[in-house]
């Protein structure tokens, strides 16, 4: 599984980024976690409203902070 | 902060200023309590919120020149480049640098309150006047 977190940066991006980390630990699901902070590669995605989620090259949450719950839920699916 | 990037041409708002004489839209992308604080004062603007804006970007003509414009620079150069990766010309979209911040520093026209302006000046990336629907920054 091929998670990002693409977000410039802020504070809302690092909780995502973190939360994902949770989740991971969490359940135990084998994952790379990449956090995307370049605006260009960022564009690439058609990312408007961060931080952005993004599971299998799939957005699976845009313009807000996912918590660990949701996470876990999505990673499991 | 700068943001380095090569999809988007981008423009100060001095060359805005020239844009806009020659008939360029000025699109902002600023949520609603933004732009009822304090306007871009001219002649033709539209105004279409980064939160709205993946499902109400067709409201904008393919064939005008459109200066894409935020608080800081940052949310319009993601909603320009948004518009060049769903066909719109690179060559008539740009983002406007440094957003009305820079607008104002250059006494360029606007319409309401600049006391936010000087307020915001002074905040971090995200600060944009407690808006909650545009996500971060």
């Amino acid at each position: 599984m091929n998670i990002k977190v693409l977000g410039p940066g802020c504070a809302k991006c690092k909780t995502t980024y973190n939360n994902v980390l949770e989740a991971i630990r969490q359940t135990g699901v084998e994952a790379q976690v990449e956090k995307i902070e370049d605006i260009e590669e960022m564009m690439k995605y058609n990312v408007l409203t961060t931080p952005v989620l993004m599971i299998d090259e799939v957005a699976r949450i845009k313009g807000r902070v996912a918590d660990v719950k949701e996470i876990r839920e999505l990673l499991t699916q | 902060m700068e943001q380095v990037q090569s999809l988007v041409n981008e423009i100060c708002p001095t060359s805005t200023q020239a844009w806009v004489k020659r008939g360029a839209i000025l699109v902002d992308v600023r949520e609603q309590n933004e732009v009822d604080q304090l306007a871009f004062d001219v002649p033709a603007i539209i105004h279409i919120p980064l939160s709205e804006f993946e499902i109400r970007y067709k409201e904008l003509a393919m064939d005008k020149e459109l200066v894409l414009v935020c608080r800081s620079g940052s949310r319009s150069l993601r909603a320009a480049g948004f518009l060049i990766n769903h066909g719109f010309d690179p060559v008539k979209v740009v983002n406007m640098k440094h957003g009305i911040l820079r607008w104002v520093q250059r006494g360029f026209p606007t319409k309401g309150d600049l006391s936010g302006i000087v307020d915001m000046n002074t905040g971090g990336c995200c600060d944009h006047g407690g808006n909650k629907g545009s996500g971060c920054c």
